[in-house]
């Protein structure tokens, strides 16, 4: 039971993981992460790598969406820009892995940049459909910028090698996708102990106001999406990695909406409400084929009867979200916290 | 007296799940598994039900007749709902709960973002939904197959038709603006300068156009003899039709595999009649004489089926004889050896499937034959013979 935690430091104050339970956890969590891909077969594998990419991509929305309050409907444009820039670097300059997605992040950083321009005079729903546009404009270059992205047939890339070792099993995939990943959600993490996050935070809460408070707004609105935007696109170089092949149709708009909707399920303006969000959506299908094979014994075709209520069962699982936990799964989990709090004395 | 709390009816149910799914039926531990992603829900909807059934329908009939080499024929299947990274997760699923020598994939995406696995693991050969012109190649995919021409090949089809029919004809092609659309367009600008035909406008359209009133101005101001669509299932051809016969337009429309299901142009009427197309099958009510297959097809189902369950039918129908030749020549099912044993399909007669019998030197089986659409009587009559393309 932990009645309180005094801190006696300022560091100590400032820490991510403040009491003892907290860092149990994630070191049992650290362990499990590293033991996962020697105890788990390819089709989990496959799954795990897959969440944790939407992970970091989910994060870069996070911090742009729910930290900052601007509501953005790009992000897999950025993560095709991503995607799509490791394609090309590893098609025709032989540069290595990181290199490549340090490329990524940084174009997509850039591209990000530009489309934030716009946030200064537009706010809310109508940046929405102004990112949306620069997601349309991205998928018509795509389209037609032959020489360098393929257009429709898109590019096939060669996989990653690191050190001579060629990444074409999605165990060797593991080790280099939760690094990334990683770092990424800790350096989000630390984001909002500095003084930048914390004016994230205040141009979401009243950006005029901060504005008044000394906050230049366009600097940061652009800081906030040229970094959602890096993640992006490290997360879509990832991607091209992991699936080897990226076509203007690989990143659609559904995608955008996928990824919000997983901030949104997960709990915005939290970092483990981005992680948790991520891995539930993409886990999520896969759970409902299992309740269709589970159920396949009695009903014959279960496959082809149940599949369509798949689609619905997913729909009504976001808006239930919104209607009886709007605040997301983090919510739940910090209720849980809460109610550990004081037991086993009732609250 | 036990009261049934919701903690204890949840606990009592989770054990009933338990040990229902411990009693779950147990595989054949010697069948040959044909491994399917294939689209149930989604876009493609209509044509992974139609595939899936004639799969299931062929399986039926090999299993019936001893299987193959005494091995039952099984199709473990998926939904993916037409997306890639479904399809992708079904296959790594599938594939690590049974030994998979055949596998049918539903989209182009999915079959390229699979190819460099497949070209790693050596163990199957794939066929699947897809006629892209891209896998048609046996050195870059030398494990992928497909059961008809690619796209290029059908509208290859549809260019001997024309060049036979109207020398010199003026062409336009309308194709959507997405990977599936533009795959035929440069072979097809080759074919119709080698054929002497002119194609004088290239229309590219949004996948789901509704508003279609600019191209058809296009269309009329290029006033060509023949307009072939591809990319396209129905949407937004009859609109196409329709507008260009208000203005009194003389060009014949023409279409490719997936416009070609007859019952998609029942709803839409007149406007669809003399619509033409390549299909490389005959069609549920063709009752043409030498077609043992198709009354079989009848007689096991009673209502019309769509173009997609003879595409999986025949899939299923080429994978099994390319197990049963590798089997027989005493040798393991791998991938190198099934796609040879394909390679040596010579002459087969498909029962009357398809009108001629076939062979399949590459990847592709490059026949069709030009059907065109009466609405009086609802079908599509052939127009044409059967046409192999040479390459």
């Amino acid at each position: 039971m932990i009645i309180g935690t005094a801190k006696e430091t300022y560091r100590a104050d400032a820490a991510l993981l403040t009491t003892q339970p907290q860092r149990v956890w994630m070191a049992i969590f650290l362990a499990a992460l590293l033991v996962l891909p020697f105890v788990l077969d390819a089709y989990w594998l496959y799954l795990v790598c897959l969440a944790m990419i939407n992970v970091g991509a989910a994060t870069g929305l996070n911090i742009l969406t729910g930290y900052t309050g601007l509501v953005s409907l790009g992000q897999a444009a950025f993560m095709a820009v991503g995607a799509y820039t490791v394609a090309w670097l590893e098609r025709e300059a032989g540069t290595p892995m990181l290199v490549n997605l340090a490329a990524a992040g940084g174009v997509a950083a850039a591209v990000g940049v530009l489309v934030g321009i716009p946030s200064l005079r537009v706010k809310g729903l109508y940046l929405a459909i102004a990112t949306i546009a620069a997601s349309f404009i991205l998928h018509f270059v795509f389209v037609h910028w032959v020489p360098v992205t393929g257009g429709a047939s898109g590019i096939s890339v060669p996989p990653a090698s690191f050190f001579g070792i060629e990444l074409v099993t999605y165990f060797r995939l593991y080790w280099v996708i939760l690094p990334v990943t990683a770092l990424m959600v800790l350096g989000a993490a630390n984001l909002f102990r500095t003084r930048i996050g914390r004016a994230f935070i205040a141009v979401r809460d009243r950006d005029i106001s901060a504005e008044v408070l000394g906050i230049p707004l366009l600097r940061y609105k652009l800081m906030s999406f040229g970094i959602a935007s890096f993640y992006a696109g490290v997360s879509g170089g990832l991607w091209a990695y992991f699936f080897r092949v990226v076509t203007p149709e690989s990143f659609p708009l559904l995608a955008s909406i996928f990824l919000l909707a997983a901030i949104i399920v997960g709990g915005m303006g939290t970092i483990l409400g981005g992680i948790i969000g991520a891995i539930f959506m993409t886990l999520a299908p896969e759970m409902l084929r299992f309740v269709v094979e589970w159920v396949s014994p009695w009903v014959p075709n279960a496959g082809t009867l149940l599949s369509p209520l798949r689609t619905v069962v997913f729909g009504a699982m976001i808006v239930g979200f919104l209607v009886f936990e709007p605040q997301g799964i983090a919510e739940i989990v910090a209720r849980v916290r809460r109610y550990f709090r004081l037991w086993p004395f009732r609250t | 007296m036990f009261s049934l709390t919701r903690r204890r009816v949840t606990g009592l149910m989770a054990g009933v799940a338990l040990v229902a799914g411990l009693g779950a039926a147990q595989a054949q531990e010697d069948d040959i598994v044909i491994g399917g992603s294939i689209p149930l829900t989604g876009v493609f909807a209509f044509a992974g039900v139609a595939i899936e059934a004639g799969m299931q329908d062929y399986i039926k009939q090999v299993n019936e007749a001893g299987g193959i080499g005494g091995r039952n024929l099984r199709l473990a299947y998926e939904d993916t709902g037409y997306k890639v990274d479904q399809s992708v997760a079904v296959f790594n699923k599938l594939t690590s709960q049974d030994e998979i020598h055949l596998y049918y994939g539903d989209s182009t995406g999915f079959a390229k973002t699979i190819a460099p696995e497949l070209n790693r693991m050596g163990g199957m050969i794939m066929g699947g939904a897809s006629f892209a012109s891209e896998l048609n190649d046996p050195e870059e995919h030398p494990y992928m197959f497909m059961a008809g021409p690619d796209y290029s090949e059908m509208i290859a089809i549809l260019m001997e038709y024309i060049a036979e029919e109207t020398p010199g004809a003026r062409i336009v092609l309308v194709n959507s603006d997405t990977e599936f659309g533009r795959d035929p367009i440069e072979s097809s600008r080759a074919k119709a300068a080698e054929l002497g035909l002119e194609i004088v406008e290239e229309i590219i359209t949004p996948p789901t156009a509704v508003d279609v009133s600019t191209e058809v101005l296009k269309l009329r101001r290029a006033r060509p003899d023949y307009t072939i669509f591809h990319g396209y299932i129905l949407a937004p051809l009859p609109e196409f039709m329709t507008q260009a016969q208000q203005l009194g337009l003389e060009t014949k429309f023409m279409g490719t595999f997936w416009s070609m299901d007859s019952s998609i142009w029942d709803s839409v009427g007149e406007p669809a009649d003399g619509f033409m197309g390549v299909m490389p099958y005959r069609y549920y009510y063709d009752e043409e004489a030498g077609a043992p297959t198709m009354a079989k097809i009848r007689e096991m189902r009673p209502e019309y089926q769509a173009t997609g369950y003879m595409q999986g039918y025949l899939s299923a129908m080429l994978m099994a004889e390319s197990a049963r030749r590798v089997l027989e020549a005493g040798q393991e099912l791998t991938g190198t050896n099934l796609k040879a044993a394909m390679n040596t399909i010579e002459d087969f007669d498909t029962g009357g499937l398809i009108g001629i019998p076939i062979s399949i030197p590459g990847n592709s089986v490059p026949v069709g034959r030009v059907y065109q659409y009466s609405a009086a009587e609802k079908k599509m009559q052939p127009v044409s013979d059967w046409i192999t393309v040479k390459e």
